[in-house]
């Protein structure tokens, strides 16, 4: 059951902002996150603004140079069917596709994509865990198959369930936000928080700030993108392990190498062991394999998600025989 | 089944006999509307919204009913506070164990009788108090407001540990509930007659009822009668279980069923909720609407039982099986559940085996009660077997249909006298299935293909069953009705649960009464205008409820031969019903319009009855069935793709082509569940409490997980034995070989043989990578 909370839909941006300066607002973009989280009782929110109403935050547009600026408010699904998108980053329209299902797809946004709560059943149910104000992290422990294998600290495990961050953090993309002290500019890179450096944080966002919108710089010559989710059942599910790549190539010699995993820890997480490997080489059998094994080297899985290891080191070594033989895109 | 077997169904509920059929009429040997593919009767009514679903029932008056349930799987309810809820807007009236309302009222968890609101709370879900209020929100938010003091008690959440020593205790007696034992032979002379013996060990998951529509109902009083509009299986059934609880008596409580949204088991009786708002309904003196949410549903309204088995099987080289040896325990939860039911049966009946000893444990864990799930105990059963029948065939050499087919039973030997089948259709479903599969050419095509260089691997898999029940029987009763200008009112007792009952039974009436599917009136499910019908379940609604419906046809048809032979003058005895006239047999030109007939256009209407008969004494009637799958893993990701499956049913004469079809398709996704996706979480070494109480984190099926190539194949076996249709269940055995037939497919395609369920990506990683290790 929702409970009681105030409800407004300002047209204006500066009115949003205003409103969410109260105490205890949320944003509502799609809903589909926020409507869950709301029924769990995960945020103990009084007012929802609503921010469907302000046009300039939807849509795709080219910008100067070539790159593109994608509305916040723009849906994932118009995000996975643009042809500007699929042009210039096939594996963001791939990210974009993969999310939930065409239902959450049709209604949930680019913005909160990227700012959705954890997805962890104890944080999602009735247990106070350390997220949550609590005094312990119920996943370390307890039943963890589907959580992080890096950057958790043993802090809380939870593994981020963004699958268009990874990429847009592959391709170097940016979000602007507005709040009431004006505009600023975060990388994608670092809009996400970890577990050490603030349990309670999902991102660096402060209260009354929006992401207004995204902007991907344009892509290299040679630039190939791909996404790729691994999961328990094929729709309405979230990574049990992903990888964002994006290899800028120079011939059959990989120039520049992005690598982002989704699945395996609390924010998006580069692997940048693997872009080394994988910089300044051909991709070869050995080549890939050895970039596949260098990306879970560091990994510390916890009891229940041994598996993500070589989970993660097979769907990379996929990934990247894809690569080899899809050439420069 | 035979009359004498106990069976799920009926458990908890009197069942009364019925009078003895009369006249009735042979098997058909050849039909025109009954088989054919119909669309459904109230297809549009579903499709179009006209439907009523007791979800929908929107009465003047009308307020809500929401339970609060003990978040704790074990703790005693010390004290409740309801001042401040009570206080609060629209709220209208508030139960809780110690109010006069609940004073005396009981339940019975199968053999166990339990206060309704019992301060002891085995289980995270059960009831502590309920509130009603103008609407859901307030009544939610009431029973939010109300403060609770547990005593929190230590619980046990592992069924593997519910027996160890210093395991908390469910109940005062301890947790083994129940131990069963069966025995054919010599077990030990068995196994030292083998070639052969393999001994393994099984894991199922437990699964979670989770049906479109949600449990719960309307309750209303009109004095001191009670009107319940129940999302169930079987209005009786609730009609009964009402009455024991409130001691009223069973006409002062009307049932109507009609439209519901599934239920799987998990309707087959009324839950504590359906006593609850009726207790608020009377305590407010208006009509109460209480539904459970979705997360209440996945903690007390039933599941699967997970289930540890371990068989031993013994061979010989040439392929006979010479014994096996089988062990199972489950749990039934907080309450007696039949936690172990069933699950050996297939052990103990699907092949010809003489040696045979299995045992069943049931425990008690702090967990909500297992409820029947689709086939009880049989998909578990038919998970070990199938996979072991497959094991043994690998070793000797033998390909598996081959195996299957070197040991089929003609009479049902786990039954007392041995009786035989009416028919088995065992042969036929493996025979013509791996026919229509290809198996064959497939296996070495599939050779082929995994030597090659490559990360992804396929396998194909067979997996084979029968159904402990499914002939169906008494007792039945219907009333046809035809009015004079030839339409027809059918009146049953029985639920269509969704699998095309209306239509079916439509079906059998306009066969015999040669009228159009259309102009029959479906009257049903309700205990104030129908008769009494034992709930939809056990695969028997259709071989229980077709004959009754030809019996009630004929019937109707003797009383209009006998109005016509008023008219035409000749002796009733010398009159055919043809389509539909009325023909005498001497001169085939002397004949009548059914609806020109005198007496039915003074009368207006004319009335037949027909009641369901015996079963074949001493035979068993039981479905069997084939499954057939193949799949591509990858073996880098641990993903499974089901590339096709080919269900073979012999369910006896095919009544509907198209709801048959869409009874095969429906069991095999939901056996897909169960051997890939499915599987309830509890935070066993922390909290016991439920971790996956969502559509999200329960991992249903979705339509991309099941294959589009899915292919039904009905044997059609005469079977003028069974009953005077020839119909066998077939709801059940659907989904009973559908996991293992993967399990053993993906044991070719990765050389692993998975004998826990669900084979998600997780385990397929985890037991690749084991494998490297070696």
């Amino acid at each position: 059951m929702l409970p009681t909370f105030s409800y407004v839909r300002p047209d204006k941006l500066e009115q949003a902002v205003k409103h969410l300066e109260t105490e205890r607002a949320a944003i509502h973009a799609g809903g589909t996150d926020l409507l869950g989280c709301l029924r769990e009782r995960i945020m103990d929110t009084r007012l929802l603004v609503s921010i469907s109403g302000i046009k300039e935050l939807s849509g795709i547009k080219e910008i100067a140079g070539g790159g593109l600026r994608i509305g916040a408010l723009t849906t994932i699904s118009a995000i996975a069917e643009n042809k500007l998108v699929r042009d210039k980053y096939p594996g963001l329209a791939r990210g974009a596709a993969e999310v939930a299902s065409p239902q959450l797809r049709n209604q949930g946004t680019l913005g909160g994509n990227l700012c959705q709560k954890p997805r962890c059943w104890y944080y999602r149910g009735e247990f106070h865990c350390l997220r949550k104000g609590g005094n312990r992290c119920f996943a370390l422990k307890g039943e963890n198959q589907f959580h992080a294998i890096f950057g958790h600290d043993n802090i809380c495990v939870f593994s981020h369930p963004s699958d268009t961050a990874p990429v847009l953090v592959a391709l170097g993309a940016d979000v602007h936000v507005l709040g009431p002290s004006g505009k600023r500019t975060i990388a994608v890179a670092d809009l996400h928080v970890l577990p050490a450096d603030d349990v309670l944080a999902d991102t660096v966002l402060k209260q009354a700030e929006i992401i207004t919108h995204i902007t991907i710089p344009a892509p290299a010559r040679h630039l190939y993108t791909s996404y790729r989710k691994v999961r328990a059942r094929r729709s309405w599910d979230f990574a049990l392990a992903g990888a964002a790549l994006a290899l800028v190539m120079d011939g059959p010699r990989v120039a520049r190498a992005k690598v982002v995993l989704s699945g395996c820890a609390p924010v998006p997480w580069p692997s940048i062991a693997a872009e080394q490997v994988l910089t300044g080489r051909n991709l070869t059998p050995e080549i890939m394999a050895k970039a596949a094994r260098a990306a879970v080297a560091a990994a510390k899985p916890l009891a229940g998600n041994e598996y993500k290891v070589a989970m993660c080191r097979g769907m990379l070594e996929e990934e990247l025989q894809k690569a080899g033989q899809g050439g420069s895109r | 089944m035979t009359s004498n077997d106990k069976i799920y169904y009926r458990e908890g509920i009197p069942v009364p006999e019925t009078p003895a059929a009369e006249n009735s009429p042979d098997f058909w040997k050849k039909t025109t509307i009954v088989g054919k593919a119909l669309p459904r009767v109230d297809a549009y009514d579903r499709v179009s919204g006209t439907a009523l679903f007791p979800s929908d029932i929107l009465l003047p008056n009308m307020i809500y009913g929401v339970i609060l349930r003990s978040p704790h799987p074990h703790a005693r309810v010390k004290r409740i506070d309801i001042a401040e809820a009570q206080k609060m807007q629209g709220v209208r009236a508030i139960i809780t164990g110690e109010s006069a309302e609940a004073k005396g009222i009981t339940w019975q968890y199968r053999d166990q009788q339990v206060p309704l609101f019992d301060p002891h709370c085995r289980f995270e879900g059960e009831v502590v108090a309920a509130v009603a209020a103008d609407t859901w929100y307030q009544a939610s938010d009431a029973a939010r407001a109300i403060k609770v003091d547990y005593e929190i008690l230590a619980f046990v959440a592992d069924y593997e540990k519910a027996l160890d020593e210093g395991a908390a205790r469910v109940q005062d007696k301890g947790n083994l509930l129940n131990e069963e034992t069966y025995e054919r032979g010599d077990i030990k002379k068995g196994l030292a007659q083998a070639d052969l013996v393999l001994e393994e060990t099984y894991h199922t998951p437990c699964e979670l009822h989770t049906p479109l529509e949600l449990h719960g109902c309307v309750a209303n009083w009109e004095r001191d009668r009670l009107t319940i509009w129940e999302s169930s299986q079987g209005v009786y059934a609730v009609q009964a279980k009402i009455a024991q609880a409130l001691a009223l008596p069973l006409s002062k409580i009307r049932v109507k069923g009609h439209y519901m949204g599934g239920g799987f088991g998990s309707k087959l009786s009324p839950g504590k909720y359906t006593v609850i708002c009726s207790l608020l309904a009377k305590k407010t003196g208006r009509p109460v609407k209480l539904l459970l949410s979705r997360e209440e549903t996945y903690l007390c309204v039933g599941n699967r039982p997970a289930t540890t088995m371990r068989l031993k099987a013994g061979i010989k080289k040439d392929g006979t099986l010479t014994a096996l040896e089988f062990e199972c325990s489950g749990p039934s939860g907080a309450y007696p559940a039949g936690g172990a039911q069933l699950v050996d049966w297939l052990a103990r009946d699907l092949y010809q085996c003489d040696h045979v000893r299995t045992s069943s444990k049931d425990v008690l864990i702090n967990a909500g009660p297992a409820r029947p799930f689709r086939a009880p105990g049989h998909p578990q059963g038919a998970w070990a077997l199938e996979q072991m029948i497959d094991a043994l065939a690998a070793e000797i050499g033998m390909d598996p249909v081959e195996l299957r087919l070197k040991n089929i039973p003609l009479r049902s030997q786990a039954r007392a006298e041995n009786p035989p089948y009416t028919t088995t259709g065992l042969r036929q479903c493996l025979e013509e299935g791996a026919k229509e599969f290809k198996w064959q050419a497939t296996l070495k095509e599939i050779r082929n293909h995994n030597r090659k260089e490559g990360h992804r691997k396929r396998g194909i898999g067979v997996g084979a069953c029968l159904w402990i029940a499914g002939g169906g029987g008494p007792p039945s009763t219907v009333i046809l009705k035809m009015y004079k200008d030839g339409s027809i009112n059918l009146n049953m007792g029985a639920s269509d649960i969704g699998t095309g009952t209306k239509t079916v039974m439509a079906q059998v009436a306009a066969e015999e009464l040669g009228v159009n599917p259309q102009v029959i009136q479906i009257e049903h499910a309700d205990t104030a205008t129908t008769q009494f019908a034992t709930p939809s379940g056990g695969s028997k609604t259709v071989p229980t409820e077709a004959p009754t419906v030809r019996n009630a046809a004929i019937s109707l048809k003797r009383a209009l031969l006998a109005m016509a032979a008023e008219d035409l003058e000749v002796a009733m005895e010398e009159l055919e019903y043809v389509g539909d006239e009325i023909v005498w047999s001497k001169d085939r030109t002397k004949k009548i319009k059914v609806t020109d007939v005198s007496r039915l256009n003074r009368r207006g209407e004319v009335i037949g009855v027909g009641y369901r008969g015996p079963n074949p004494a001493d035979k068993v009637v039981n479905p069997f069935a084939a499954h057939f799958c193949e799949v591509e893993v990858n073996t880098l990701t641990g993903e499974i793709e089901i590339l096709r499956f080919l269900g073979v049913h012999d369910s006896g004469r095919v009544m509907n082509r198209l709801t048959f079809d869409n009874q095969v398709y429906g069991g095999i996704v939901m056996g897909i569940g169960l051997g890939l996706t499915e599987c309830r979480q509890l935070d066993e070494s922390q909290t016991g409490k439920l971790c996956n109480k969502n559509w999200h984190d329960y991992k249903l099926p979705t339509a991309l997980d099941v294959p589009q190539a899915m292919t039904s194949l009905a044997v059609e076996l005469d079977d003028p034995e069974c009953n005077n249709t020839g119909a066998k269940g077939l709801g059940e055995p659907v989904t009973i070989p559908t996991a293992a037939a993967l399990a053993n497919a993906l044991y070719m395609a990765t050389g692993v043989r998975f004998t826990r369920a669900p084979i998600s990506p997780m385990a397929v990683t985890r037991e690749l990578s084991k494998k490297k290790k070696g």
